[in-house]
């Protein structure tokens, strides 16, 4: 499997809450540098999928590997080590800490203390250092997830729903920003907002109730009605 | 009321209010970190006084005992962290409740064992009385008072000013990004685990020569300390701070009006409390995933 | 008339047992069981079926205890309206703080309960001493009078009327597990954002599981008043304040015979074991630290799936040779 060339590599999962099964036999592959859009209605699974691969959650059966190496079984901070960084959908930063202590955190956790390419993609954060981060905006709070999920140079950041909410200015940045990131990591990006799906995505998965239904290669013939019907 | 009484009074309320303060405040962090309730808290601090009693009839000195005590609390802490909580760290808060219990009736049970159910008393390392405008307070109050505000400040520094304790902070907030950044949250818990039982132990020892050490003594402070972290609100620190400054004054004035409603008034403003504020002063809506 | 028996087998069965077992137990220990399980099967109710842990038990109790006592050392001598008005004083009780109670999280209700129980210590204790006596307690073993068909002052006959009661109390915990509201308990405990949606008000659900498992407590504590002919403040002493909650865990949380399996254990352990070993808590502590870290199940909990096996086996066995013939 190490030269299989993907970066991220999901077989057959099943993921399970209790009783009721959620996943059923996902596979999906990313390349380095590649951005990967997975799309669906509300409740499909998609979250399930990425805190599945980032360890919050025990699959019943499948594999997840990350540049050969297996994820599976790991604790949740393991897998942010071995360089897969999750940023939730919740946009919660840690409000009682300042912008400052939040990405210290975030050095702390992958000892890498050089900020200069968090504050290259989001130079307001220089500005709102001192500021408690329960005082951000939402745009603001996103910035400083996303940032503080760069430290450590991840080779996999999956990132929920980013844009939700977001004013449309931000979301042109972050845009920006993820076309950067793509030059270090692979990304996958959950996204209900088509037109960015479709315009910086190298391939699309759709999902519908906890499975796989379509693989949609991405570039620059892909249009938004082509995600429409999974919606 | 009389000054004569009313400053040893406010004197005393203040030094049980320290050895509230130093047990409640390793039981906020855990519930507010790891969401448990950890009753076996009070077992570290019943460990501690025991060790102060046997160190400092061997060496003499109460103050060595004292960190005997502190040790005991902490190590105890950090094998029952490693064996029993370890495993039920994802399980709701009545389960943590009653493992924990279990630890406490069962370590009650090792320390009649060990020393046997005869209450010990300690002395007191340093009998002088100061006098403080006219009357006469005694001294090892006033250093118990002293060694919880240390205790305080030490734990505030700790918390804002190095990684780890902002690690803290942030998992009370929400220990799955904590986890998500890549921070050893089973680390962060043994500390804020072991950090508890060590503070327990030294509140057992700085209590000891100012009570009778017997077994079941964990089980006696128990609802006080449960009050003065319910009133405070669990997960948080200044909170506790506040309710065991109340609670220690209510206890030692509510004695001087009127003795039996010394020890149930707090019971009382608590119930109040709880009607007003169902989370308590400074708690937060905190619910377990 | 087979439904009937169906559904009565295994309490009548249960009980049977017990009753046969006053044979060759000592009165005293079978008495004991039997009032100590009543008790319990109100926390193991509140617990298993709505979620809420309670260490304040004794409070309630006490409620039913000295409702009983007060009756009988003060008004009258009949004892079995000694025991009416010792659940009437818990009924009350549990209406008045049920409704602050049970807003609460489950970890606050665990320590408010624990707060009052606390409270009701003291005020037996010292603030209402004039009428309590204190420490020495109310003493009435002899103002209760003999009564006609069951006189329950003899501990011989008191058994059996123990047994009739607490054969009444497992019938009707059975009966509310079969009904709409056991359901809705058990939803409120797994899903209470569910329940709502179904129409039913969590605080209502909650409010009349309280009522119903405190009320129950105060019929034991009314029991023990009688069956002792005394009551004092040690009945809510702070430090008997888990007693209940470890039965329950030691019998099986939430099932209908835990509480009186758990109680056997427990009232057998301490009575067994603290003739040979001083520290007879060492192992309480330890079986329920056990308990809780292999699956939580209680003794009966693990048993009754063995026992079901067997029956059945037995009955499968039995239906083939039917058939056979």
């Amino acid at each position: 499997m190490p030269d299989s060339g993907h970066s991220l590599v999901v077989g057959g999962l099943n993921v399970a809450y209790g009783e009721s099964k959620v996943l059923f036999d996902v596979d999906f592959t990313v390349d380095p540098h590649q951005i990967v859009a997975c799309v669906g209605r509300n409740g499909v699974g998609k979250t399930t999928l990425l805190r599945s691969i980032a360890g919050f959650l025990k699959p019943l059966s499948g594999t997840v590997t990350v540049d050969g190496v297996n994820l599976l079984g790991q604790r949740p901070y393991d897998v942010a080590r071995m360089g897969v960084k999750y940023v939730p959908q919740d946009k919660k930063v840690f409000s009682d800490l300042t912008v400052r202590e939040n990405l210290e955190l975030g050095s702390y956790a992958t000892k890498d203390y050089n900020w200069d390419r968090v504050l290259e993609y989001f130079p307001k954060l220089k500005e709102l250092m001192h500021r408690k981060a329960g005082f951000l905006s939402g745009g603001e709070r996103q910035m400083l997830m996303i940032g503080r999920a760069t430290l450590g140079s991840p080779k996999v950041m999956l990132i929920d729903e980013p844009t939700e909410g977001l004013a449309p200015s931000i979301v042109t940045h972050l845009k920006y920003v993820f076309s950067e990131l793509s030059k270090h990591a692979a990304l996958v990006i959950v996204e209900q907002n088509l037109p960015l799906v479709c315009s910086i995505s190298n391939k699309v998965y759709a999902m519908r109730d906890g499975r796989i239904v379509a693989e949609i290669p991405g570039g620059a013939s892909l249009k938004p009605a082509d995600c429409e019907p999974y919606l | 009321m009389d000054t004569q009484l009313l400053i040893p009074g406010i004197i005393f309320g203040l030094s049980m209010a320290s050895v509230y303060f130093l047990m409640s405040i390793g039981l906020s962090l855990c519930f507010g970190l790891m969401r448990i309730i950890s009753l076996d808290q009070l077992l570290y601090y019943s460990i501690g006084a025991y060790l102060t009693y046997t160190v400092s009839v061997y060496t003499g000195s109460v103050w060595l005992g004292a960190l005997a005590g502190v040790a005991a609390g902490g190590i105890t802490a950090l094998a029952v962290e490693r064996l029993i909580f370890r495993r039920i760290y994802e399980r709701e808060l009545t389960f943590s409740m009653i493992t924990s219990f279990g630890i406490l009736i069962g370590g009650i049970g090792v320390i009649k064992a060990i020393w046997g159910v005869v209450p010990r008393p300690v002395r007191m390392p340093t009998p002088e009385l100061i006098s403080i405008v006219g009357t006469e307070v005694p001294v090892y109050r006033l250093m118990v008072v002293a060694i919880a505000a240390l205790v305080y400040i030490g734990i505030w520094l700790f918390l804002n000013k190095t990684i780890t304790g902002k690690a803290i902070r942030a998992g009370i907030e929400d220990v799955e990004h904590v986890e998500g950044l890549g921070i050893n949250v089973s680390r962060l818990f043994t500390i804020t685990f072991v950090i508890a039982g060590a503070l327990s132990g030294l509140a057992g020892g700085l209590h000891a020569p100012l009570i009778m050490v017997d077994p079941n003594m964990g089980l006696e402070v128990l609802a006080f300390v449960f009050m003065v972290v319910i009133i405070g609100g669990l997960g948080s620190i200044k909170g506790t701070l506040v309710s065991s400054l109340i609670v220690g004054q209510v206890v030692s004035i509510g004695s001087l009006i009127y003795a039996p409603l010394a020890l149930m008034a707090p019971f009382a403003i608590m119930l109040l409390i709880l009607l007003v504020k169902p989370t308590g002063l400074y708690g937060s809506t905190l619910v377990k995933k | 008339m087979k439904n009937a028996f169906k559904w009565w087998w295994g309490i009548l069965l249960a009980f049977g047992l017990l009753a046969a077992s006053r044979f060759f137990l000592p009165l005293p220990f079978v008495n004991e069981v039997v009032i100590f399980s009543i008790y319990t099967i109100g926390c193991s109710f509140l617990l298993g079926r709505v979620g809420f842990i309670s260490f304040g038990q004794p409070a309630y109790l006490a409620f039913g205890a000295y409702g009983t006592a007060f009756y009988l050392f003060y008004f009258g001598t009949n004892p079995y309206i000694g025991i009416l008005v010792g659940v009437c004083a818990g009924f009350i009780a549990a209406c008045i703080v049920g409704p602050l109670f049970v807003r609460l999280r489950s970890d606050y209700f665990a320590l408010v309960n624990l707060a009052l129980a606390v409270i009701v210590f003291y005020m037996m204790q010292k603030v209402l001493a004039e009428y309590t006596k204190g420490d020495n307690g109310l003493w009435f073993l002899t103002n209760i009078a003999s009564t006609p068909v069951l006189n329950i002052g003899r501990s011989s006959e008191f058994f059996i009327f123990a047994m009739l009661v607490a054969i009444g109390v497992w019938a009707l915990y059975k009966y509310l597990d079969d009904t709409i509201f056991g359901a809705c308990c058990l939803a409120t405990k797994i899903n209470e954002g569910k329940l709502q949606f179904l129409g039913y008000s969590n605080f209502k659900v909650r409010l009349l599981a309280f009522i119903v498992a405190n009320t129950t407590t105060a019929l034991a504590g009314a029991l023990y008043a009688v069956y002792l002919g005394s009551v004092s403040p040690e009945i809510t002493s702070p430090a008997r304040s888990a007693d209940p909650v470890v039965v329950t865990i030691l019998g099986g949380v939430g099932t209908l015979f835990g509480p009186l399996v758990g109680t056997i254990a427990y009232t057998a352990l301490r009575d067994v074991l603290s003739k040979f070993i001083g520290n007879w808590e060492l192992f309480v502590g330890f079986i329920l630290v056990f308990i809780m870290l292999a699956g939580e199940k209680g003794l009966w909990g693990s048993a009754a799936p063995w026992l079901q096996k067997l029956f059945f086996r037995g009955k499968a066995a039995d239906d083939v040779a039917e058939a056979r013939r």
